[in-house]
């Protein structure tokens, strides 16, 4: 044990809270402010990941892809393809209400996973996308972790500044109407349809960027990435347990369960071998318990919501 | 909750962390990244089992280094990057291991050999890991792995079948990874060897009928069918309909169609046309012993990868004590261990490496799984055999190369 190498797991920790970080503010542009149940998350993270990786990597054969654009390129095409694919979902499901809304995503990221598995000519199907390039990645192992948690610190940053500024405008107000009764924003003039969609596109594209970040930082992308379990329930965890509705609280959300994840495996290994596979479980255990714990005793989550014109009323 | 308090959560655990993670000065940690929960969570605990036994083996006789004890630091990958990433971040970082068993998906090893083992010079041996990206890998030396990849048996029976006068042939692949690998790397040495693919098709798994893909296969004038699927499920339907309806004459399938119960439910008689390209046991003395331990452990010895995980642990082991315990050196240690020549060194057989090694004589590991003769980028070769089918069983009329 020494200092360095537990500066190390801390960025290594870092980088994906920042990564997941990015996609709890994307559902919480989507939940937290507008109502919209996005239970498809692993999808839009799946499609920036991809869109991403196919602009920037190197050529292979088999595959589409191999341009090696710019990072910057495939960043934004990641968010732009992200949007791309949220638009016409968005357009066909958002009249669902919540519930259905829900359902109709969860089978929308399937049918992305599964076109990801079996489209080999697009996306490398079950072998993935290989060669994606990682910026200072030629740099030793810590500086360049370092530079990559620089970067998605960075990102997130500007990611919340911006959601901030905009949930704080009459932007934002309208949508918590919306949120809170449909009818009656619907009936000072509001144009709820519209308004939904935005937010959902704006959020989708949160998820793709994370999605892209993810990539570049692995250098590949296989659809063993893109499991619900961690790349769409697990944020929802994040969300609600750091307060959904706050930007603030998505981001800690993330911070908070990661960390649990993580850390409590090195407790785990503690443990006597006899049983250290069985205890591999508890984490998994550990994360439903303390939603549990979140709903029962705080449901609001650790920051709750702010309302925006009043001072915190807690 | 205030943030205080949050924070001082957070600074308990890592603290917590931190305090039990004790450091042990001669002792040499090894990582095995099993699959524990996750998609393939059944298959873990018996490799997981498998490694551990081969650590068991190194500490019974004499132990690592100057009599230091080799240890396993078990962690969780998930079959998934996320998390197995973080566990060797973790392995790596917190409790310095010298080399990673694992991970065992082949998503899971690229992200982990990318993020983790390369920049941070760690040696990797894959048990499980058979996807051909792994092989492109720009790894340093570094990434190994103990089985041989999907797209190796595809191109060993494109061969076999050249070499055998066959040059026309019609491919039907079950459509999901396995047969698709197969029929993917199958098709494209076949063609590169000259050879006509008169007819390609996928098919779905559980279908009643499968004569109209087998018609349409038969129409590009092919008497060779090339079955890559499984033999106990919708393989046997199709070769049973291509033998009803004599769509073709010869009948080749690969690993997954080795099933006896496919001789019994067909006939032998009726199966004189019907040949498959399966791996084969070799080394079977050094097999012999793995196998008479593991059962020892309580373990059923057909589990799979059981061979290939204890193997990568021995390996893993013979590196560290070649090297000296100096990281820089593994790979290429790793590299004069496992290869030819040297005096050969079966499963289970530490004390004498061990001995080997300190006398400074150059040794071979014959594996429980192979010979594991690795290739310049680390990938094995496999042994697979052409069989045919002979009584209820099968009987190799071939090596493949």
């Amino acid at each position: 044990m020494d200092l360095l190498g537990l500066a190390n797991y801390a960025v290594f920790m870092g980088i994906l809270i920042g990564i997941y970080a990015l996609l709890a503010l994307g559902l919480n542009i989507q939940w937290g402010f507008t109502g919209l149940f996005n239970a498809g998350i692993a999808g839009f993270f799946a499609v920036g990941a991809y869109a991403s990786a196919i602009l920037t990597s190197l050529p292979a054969s088999g595959r589409l892809g191999g341009y090696e654009l710019p990072l910057v390129v495939g960043w934004l095409a990641a968010m732009a393809a992200a949007a791309a694919i949220a638009w016409p979902i968005g357009k066909i499901c958002l009249r669902f209400r919540s519930d259905y809304l829900a359902i109709a995503t969860i089978g929308i990221a399937e049918i992305i996973r599964l076109v990801i598995r079996t489209e080999g000519w697009l996306t490398g199907g079950v072998r993935g996308v290989t060669g994606v390039p990682r910026p200072f990645g030629d740099l030793d192992y810590m500086p360049s972790q370092i530079a990559y948690l620089a970067i998605v610190a960075t990102l997130v940053l500007v990611a919340y500044l911006l959601v901030e500024r905009q949930v704080k405008s009459p932007w934002g107000r309208m949508m918590r109407a919306i949120r809170d009764n449909e009818l009656a924003a619907a009936a000072m003039g509001k144009q709820v349809e519209a308004r939904r969609l935005q937010a959902f596109v704006f959020g989708s594209a949160l998820m793709g960027l994370a999605g892209a970040l993810f990539v570049h930082f692995n250098r590949s992308i296989t659809p063993e990435a893109i499991d619900p379990m961690i790349a769409t329930f697990l944020i929802w965890i994040m969300l609600i347990l750091g307060g959904s509705g706050n930007n603030r609280g998505a981001i800690l959300g993330a911070a908070v369960i990661w960390i649990i994840w993580s850390v409590s495996e090195l407790l785990t290994d503690r443990l006597p071998t006899e049983i250290a596979v069985q205890a591999k479980y508890a984490r998994v255990f550990i994360i439903g318990l303390t939603l549990q714990l979140v709903l029962r005793f705080r449901p609001e989550g650790i920051l709750p919501e702010r309302q925006a014109g009043s001072p915190p009323h807690r | 909750m205030k943030r205080r308090t949050i924070a001082g959560l957070v600074g308990a655990m890592l603290g917590a962390a931190v305090a039990a993670a004790p450091a042990h000065a001669q002792d040499v940690k090894i990582g095995l990244m099993a699959a524990i929960s996750g998609p393939i969570a059944a298959l873990a605990p018996p490799m997981a089992a498998a490694s551990k036994l081969a650590v068991t083996h190194v500490n019974e006789q004499g132990g690592i280094l100057k009599g230091g004890k080799l240890e396993a630091v078990l962690g969780d990958s998930a079959c998934n990057p996320q998390n197995a990433t973080d566990a060797a971040t973790k392995a790596v970082n917190i409790d310095r291991v010298l080399a990673i068993v694992g991970p065992a998906c082949s998503g899971a090893v690229l992200a982990t050999a990318n993020s983790v083992a390369i920049p941070a010079g760690v040696l990797m041996i894959t048990p499980s890991g058979t996807s051909p990206e792994i092989t492109k890998l720009k790894d340093k030396d570094l990434v190994y792995r103990t089985l041989p990849s999907d797209d190796y048996q595809g191109r060993a029976l494109a061969r076999t079948l050249k070499a055998r006068g066959i040059t026309k042939v019609a491919v039907a692949y079950l459509n999901n990874d396995y047969g698709k690998g197969l029929a993917e790397s199958f098709k494209a040495e076949f063609e590169a060897n000259g050879g006509t693919i008169a007819g390609y098709s996928g098919h779905e798994e559980g279908k009643a009928s499968y004569r109209s893909e087998l018609a349409a296969l038969a129409r590009g004038g092919a008497d060779t069918l090339i079955i890559f699927d499984y033999g106990d499920g919708t393989g046997l339907s199709l070769l049973r309909q291509a033998l009803e309806n004599n769509f073709f004459k010869t009948f080749v399938g690969a690993d997954g169609m080795k099933s006896e119960g496919l001789v019994k439910a067909i006939g032998a008689a009726n199966l004189g046309g019907f040949f498959v390209s399966a791996p084969v046991g070799e080394a079977s003395a050094s097999l012999d012993n793995f196998n008479k331990a593991y059962k020892a452990a309580g373990e059923n010895i057909d589990a799979v990868f059981a061979t290939t995980s204890y193997d990568a642990a021995f390996l893993a082991a013979l590196a560290i004590e070649k090297a000296g315990g100096d990281k820089a050196k593994l790979a290429e240690s790793l590299r004069a261990v496992a290869m030819a020549p040297g005096e050969p060194i079966m499963a289970g057989e530490w004390a004498k490496a061990k001995k080997l090694i300190a006398e400074g004589k150059d040794i071979d590991y014959k594996g429980a799984g192979g010979d594991h003769e690795f290739d310049a980028a680390g990938d094995v070769p496999g042994s697979y055999a052409f069989f045919k089918v002979s009584g209820p069983g099968y009987e190799s009329i071939a090596d493949m190369k």
